[in-house]
């Protein structure tokens, strides 16, 4: 008996992995007559599969069919699809075939309690009602008596199991004899190191954080970005390893050792999306996370981003702003406002090369398609010393493998873009992912476009933007798109070698260029060619390889290519006829041009002495090149900047864990920056301490450099301009911040509550403006004046997280009080609300699934930001007799303005395969869904000597639908 | 153990809330401070103007005069007392008050605070000369090609003193330059800031209009070009700035200089 319920048990976690592989290597060839619950109890039996149905439902569909060397997969979904009718295969190996996927939920239950087909009865009860703490008791008696083997998860061994092509029940003895024979008679190492790597196992793609927890003891550990993982100490080489992952259904790996003999490969099944399931040890399932372990890291995987409202393509920077501390109401910008910093301040790592241009459409969309992007690792503050050359944040993007085993693409169609992908092997050992994305210019484009042009502030005025350039006496719809573009290959030369390449571009370009007109008392010459176009964007690539050197050191090593452009072009040329009858050529205009070029190459090391020592460390160099050209009519260079730097340097950090509850992360990071010839140390500790298994304190400090600065060119007439100025230490200064963070978190099965609060000192900040002198207006070339502010800030906060995490209504509350304050000798001697202050920030995040629907809510309210008010004009005429009016004007930032608020709907509906696998989604979004009037900022002219005011306002009630295709 | 519970979740934002320190900014700027405008030449005698601010929707050229105000200039030695010519326009009429290298301070109350502002005369430019004192342009039917040198003004400055050309044009009529369009805002009146050089190179494309212009080289202080580069090109909620002003509880300019003038004639 005890040897029945040991096999049974045996074969039912044998099974528990390669039931979909199986299905597929399986064969029936026969002809089938008879009801499919018949059908279904003799594939149960002679296959030893578990296949739970509704027998009354099912029993009135009558298969006749001749099935030639069927796989046992294509024989299930043939019948299925015949019958409308679907079927499910669950980790456990479990099979579900059912009518409505929709029911999943209770033929589930049913399995637990519905008796099964005779003749699996046994097996099915047996694997049923076998808690683990059964069969685990057994394995431990069957260790005290026999020290027989318990391990049967190595591939081979499961195949063994998984594929008895006999007519015999499972009970039978078949396979076991070959699962008892498979495993040798073997000594149980005790504390033994198990390292591997976590993948899904359709794809083959990593599944980073997921957890690995050694069932029965506290042990457990989150895969890295690369899926990989290492266990120390682990009490036996026959422990289980208990593996989860968001979004994927729970699998359970029993170890032996000859499977650590090499890296474990632990792969695990997609979880159906109609269920609500999920339940994981120090992982949450919601769209986004919090590290709980760690101070202000926010962590985000884009596939269930479809569930969160979108105005457009799926957007992860915009997620991140749903999160406490980043700051959720600059539509102008997807750029993170992380606690109290600017865009600028947040360093963009994807693929280890830094973006300089983070998004789309004036700001609207962030310029990273979610199809290519792996998983993102915000960090709000007091970040690990692998970072630096910023002063607030980072924000690290992992690219995506291609998917490994088969051939995906699929498509995303909005109002706004097309959004494609290709997945692919190209060998056993390689895997391509190809993604693009464009806009193309239908009424949605126009809208946003329109309402971030027709203002003369944050964007960039396209060519024929309303009031535009004058002059040209003619205005026309100025054809605008942006598109971006990734490409990743990965080549896993072996075990230890991978070897990445990834590449990105992305583009912004108005083009507004076009023949003139010129009336016809002008003679002599043809008409000028206007070229008017605006582009901004980034192109980038990167080489990584990745090396394991051995069970405890690995590392990454990148050799990186990123290039920021900004160009303006405006001029017209043609041919002109001078006094002398001679045919002149002519062509002038102004040119603006901002370029960035950076070159880098960096290594990141982490070896890791046992479960509570690991060391990070590495070394860094890059060259900079900047240039700034603003020319006009060809000859005159209002400003021409041309500047290079070349840094270097290093950083190493301890993990260090001197009790299991205690945390500790002390690190130092040493750059040197060439202009300035001088040494920057950034030291950085950060700590945490789990008080209970529901509270945990931490905290983290350090100190930090920005030598790189993106200013704005003020341009009342066409149209801000943002670029890039490296530090100097004369007119830019290095810009220095020092964090101090703390918080406390609580968390339960159910909820989670994170308190986090913050305070920080920043010096060096730059600000630039650019003044035209003269009273009187020549008509020539104006004279242009670059003026560099330096100045500094502190910045403070507190953050409040409640998240439900479980359940099928999910979602959070976040709360931000929090101050951000400058202080630039140019506004005053005191410190005044920074641009980016938001006193209070309140973001409701409301989810609700049921079966394929998803429905979302979000509210967001804030304080407006500050800004600058007129109190009243005067006027003073020039000692050259012109008359100027001046606003005589508020304290810098003294005003605020009103309250932003706005509510975001949404519904998703899930598009599901006959083997309930998610084939994509149909949804509609609903933005500012009761149309509140947002002020973005305001405008002011002096008209007939008195002062107008206009409200420049963000996107009113906007609607969107998304669809998201599939294939395989 | 609940207390000790509820103790780790409350401790942290009480003592970040301890650590909170607001800072309130005091609103200096008023809309009910005078406006100031003088501009002292060596050897002619004082005006000074006042006025007050406007509100932003009046339409009126210039605020109300403000009368009926004491307004004293000292020179370090003496002081002398202006008078009220028309309203809000106070004279000095001895021209030989104001004198190259001395320090003029202007002092008068106003609604209960002392305005204040100070300056110093400027020595007058020497050896201001044109190279040419006519140039011929003529223009083409479209916009115009390479910019060409048409003239040179030079001046003395060893010491990069600021220096401020304005070009008058002092023809009853205009005629453009730009083949008979005048671009928005262009003036038959233009100074150009020489950024502390001592010379100026007239482009054709300097000017808006042919004609006969008076060239007059200012020496002028730095509170002067502060406000000319005040010259704004944005103004919105987000770039908003006041404008430096040398005047204390008052806005505008209380400054001293001296001048040059020539003549200069383009035609085509």
């Amino acid at each position: 008996m005890l040897l029945f319920l040991l096999i049974s048990s045996f074969a039912y976690i044998a099974h528990a992995q390669n039931k979909r592989d199986a299905l597929k290597k399986d064969t029936l060839n026969k002809f089938v007559a008879r009801p499919l619950d018949d059908l279904l109890d003799t594939l149960s039996i002679n296959y030893g599969l578990k296949i739970v149905f509704e027998r009354d439902s099912l029993h009135r569909f009558d298969v006749v069919e001749r099935f030639f060397n069927e796989s046992l997969d294509n024989v299930l979904a043939k019948v299925c699809r015949q019958f409308t009718l679907n079927y499910w295969v669950d980790a456990a190996g479990t099979i579900y075939v059912l009518q409505n996927v929709d029911d999943m939920a209770r033929l589930r239950q049913l399995a637990k309690t519905v008796k099964q087909p005779k003749r699996v009865s046994k097996i099915v009860a047996k694997a049923d009602t076998s808690n683990e703490q059964d069969i685990e008791a057994l394995y431990e008696n069957r260790d005290k008596r026999t020290k027989a083997p318990l391990s049967v998860q190595s591939k081979d061994q499961r195949q063994l199991v998984a594929s008895p092509p006999t007519e015999q029940p499972v009970q039978s003895p078949g396979p076991v004899p070959s699962v008892v024979q498979a495993a040798p008679r073997q000594e149980v190492h005790l504390s033994v190191t198990v390292n591997g790597k976590v993948t899904d196992q359709n794809s083959g793609l990593a599944l980073p954080s997921a957890t690995i927890h050694v069932r029965n003891t506290k042990l457990f550990v989150l895969a890295s970005s690369d899926g990989n993982f290492t266990l120390f100490n682990v009490p036996s080489d026959t422990c289980t390893l208990e593996v989860s992952y968001s979004g994927y259904q729970q699998d359970n790996f029993r170890l032996s050792a000859d499977l650590l003999k090499q890296p474990l490969a632990l792969s695990l099944l997609p979880a159906l999306t109609t269920l609500n399931e999920v339940s994981i040890i120090g992982q949450k399932s919601g769209v986004m996370n919090t590290d709980v372990k760690k101070v202000g890291v926010l962590q985000l995987s884009p596939a269930n981003l479809d569930k969160l409202p979108s105005l457009g393509d799926k957007d992860v920077m915009r997620a991140f702003q749903l999160m406490p501390g980043v700051g959720a109401t600059n539509e102008s910008s997807s750029g993170a406002y992380v606690r109290g910093g600017t865009p600028d301040q947040n360093l963009v790592v994807f693929d280890g090369f830094t973006i300089y241009q983070v998004d789309h459409l004036y700001g609207f969309f962030s310029a990273f398609n979610s199809n290519a992007i792996k998983d993102i690792q915000l960090y709000k503050g007091g970040f690990s010393s692998q970072y630096g050359g910023r002063l607030s944040s980072v924000t690290e993007i992992n690219g995506k493998d291609g998917n490994t085993k088969s051939t995906t693409y699929g498509v995303d169609l909005s109002l706004l873009s097309l959004n494609a992908f290709l997945e692919t092997p190209i060998n056993d050992k390689s895997s391509l992912l190809v993604s693009v994305r464009r806009s193309y210019q239908g009424p949605f484009y126009d809208k946003i476009f329109k309402q971030f042009n027709a203002s003369t502030g944050g964007g960039f005025r396209g060519g024929g933007g309303p009031g535009g350039p004058g002059g040209f006496g003619e205005q026309t719809t100025p054809a605008s798109h942006f598109y971006d573009a990734n490409v990743r290959y990965t080549y896993h030369a072996d075990q230890n070698n991978i070897l990445t390449w990834s590449f990105y571009s992305g583009e912004d370009k108005t083009d507004n260029s076009r023949q003139l007109q010129l009336p016809s008392f002008i003679g002599g010459g043809s008409s000028p060619d206007i070229t008017d176009y605006t582009k901004y964007g980034n192109l980038a690539s990167s080489l990584k390889w990745f090396h394991q050197w051995n069970k405890t050191i690995h590392s990454n090593t990148y050799i990186t290519y990123s290039s920021y452009f900004n160009d303006r072009v405006r001029s017209n040329s043609g041919t002109t006829t001078d006094s002398l009858g001679n045919a002149v050529n002519f062509n002038n205009g102004t040119i603006e041009n901002n370029n960035l070029k950076d070159i880098g190459l960096k290594s990141d090391w982490v070896w890791e002495l046992n479960n509570n020592l690991r060391f990070r460390y590495g070394g860094f160099g890059s060259f900079q090149h900047i240039n700034y050209d603003y020319i006009q009519d060809d000859t005159t260079h209002l400003i021409s900047q041309h500047n290079s730097a070349l840094s270097g340097g290093g950083y190493f950090e301890t993990e260090y864990e001197p009790i299991n509850a205690l945390h500790l992360q002390p690190g130092i990071r040493a750059t040197y920056y060439g202009p300035t010839s001088g040494t920057y140390l950034e030291p950085r500790f950060s700590a945490s301490y789990v008080v209970n298994d529901n509270y945990t304190l931490k905290f983290a400090t350090g100190q930090f450099y920005q030598f790189i600065n993106q200013v704005t060119r003020d341009d009342i007439a066409d149209g801000n301009r943002n670029f890039w100025v490296l530090s100097n230490n004369s007119s830019v200064p290095i810009g220095r911040s020092r964090h101090l963070m703390g918080g406390v978190a609580y968390e339960n099965d159910q909820f989670l509550i994170d308190v986090e609060g913050y305070y920080k000192w920043l010096n060096g900040l730059t600000q630039y403006t650019i003044t035209q002198t003269g009273f009187g207006f020549a008509g020539g070339t104006p004279t242009i004046t670059e003026n560099f502010y330096s100045g500094q800030g502190r910045a403070k906060g507190i953050e409040v997280l409640v998240q439900k995490k479980l359940g099928q209504y999910t979602g959070w509350l976040s709360y931000t009080l929090a101050d951000a304050e400058n202080k630039f000798a140019v506004y005053g001697n005191n410190y005044y609300p920074a641009d980016q202050d938001i006193r209070h920030e309140f973001k409701a995040i409301n989810m609700y699934h049921d079966n394929r629907w998803n429905f979302s809510a979000v509210f967001i309210f804030s304080t407006g930001h500050p800004y600058t008010a007129p109190l009243s004009t005067y006027s003073i005429t020039g000692a050259d007799g012109n008359r100027v009016t001046y606003f005589n004007v508020s304290a810098k930032n003294a005003e605020r303005l009103p309250e932003y608020h706005r509510l975001d709907l949404s519904a998703t509906y899930d598009l599901l395969k006959i083997s309930g696998d998610k084939i994509g989604s149909i949804g509609i979004s609903l933005f500012n869904v009761y149309n509140h009037v947002n002020t973005w900022y305001r405008e002011y002219y002096i008209r007939d000597n008195a002062a107008i005011t206009t409200d420049v306002n963000y996107l009113g009630f906007t609607p969107n639908i998304t669809l998201s295709l599939r294939w395989k | 153990m609940e207390i000790r519970r509820y103790f780790w979740g409350l401790c942290l934002p009480v003592l970040i809330c301890a650590v909170w320190s607001g800072c309130k900014k005091d609103s200096t700027a008023s809309a009910s401070l005078p406006v100031v405008e003088a501009y002292l030449y060596a050897g002619h005698p004082i005006k000074v103007k006042l006025y007050q601010q406007k509100s932003l929707t009046d339409t009126a050229k210039y605020g109300a005069a403000i009368t009926g105000q004491q307004l004293l200039i000292s020179d370090g030695s003496q002081q002398i007392q202006l008078t009220e010519s028309v309203k809000g326009t106070y004279i000095y009429t001895d021209s030989s008050f104001l004198v190259a290298g001395r320090t003029y301070t202007l002092k008068f109350n106003y609604q209960s605070r002392q305005v204040s502002a100070q300056t110093v005369m400027p020595f007058k430019p020497t050896n201001f000369a044109t190279q040419r004192d006519s140039a011929y342009y003529a223009h083409t039917s479209t916009p115009s090609v390479q910019a060409d040198t048409l003239n040179k003004f030079t001046w003395d400055n060893p010491d990069s003193l600021n220096h401020v050309l304005v070009f008058d044009n002092i023809d009853n009529s205009f005629f453009p330059v730009n083949g008979g369009f005048v671009r928005n805002g262009a003036s038959n009146i233009f100074s150009i800031n020489t950024e502390r050089k001592p010379v100026y190179y007239v482009v054709n494309n300097s000017f808006p209009y042919y004609g006969h212009y008076q060239v007059v080289l200012l020496r002028v202080n730095q509170e002067y070009i502060d406000l000319m580069k005040s010259n704004a090109l944005g103004s919105n909620s987000q770039n908003l700035l006041n404008i430096p002003t040398n005047v204390t509880n008052g806005l505008g300019i209380f400054t001293a200089m001296q001048s040059d003038t020539l003549k200069f004639y383009l035609y085509q």
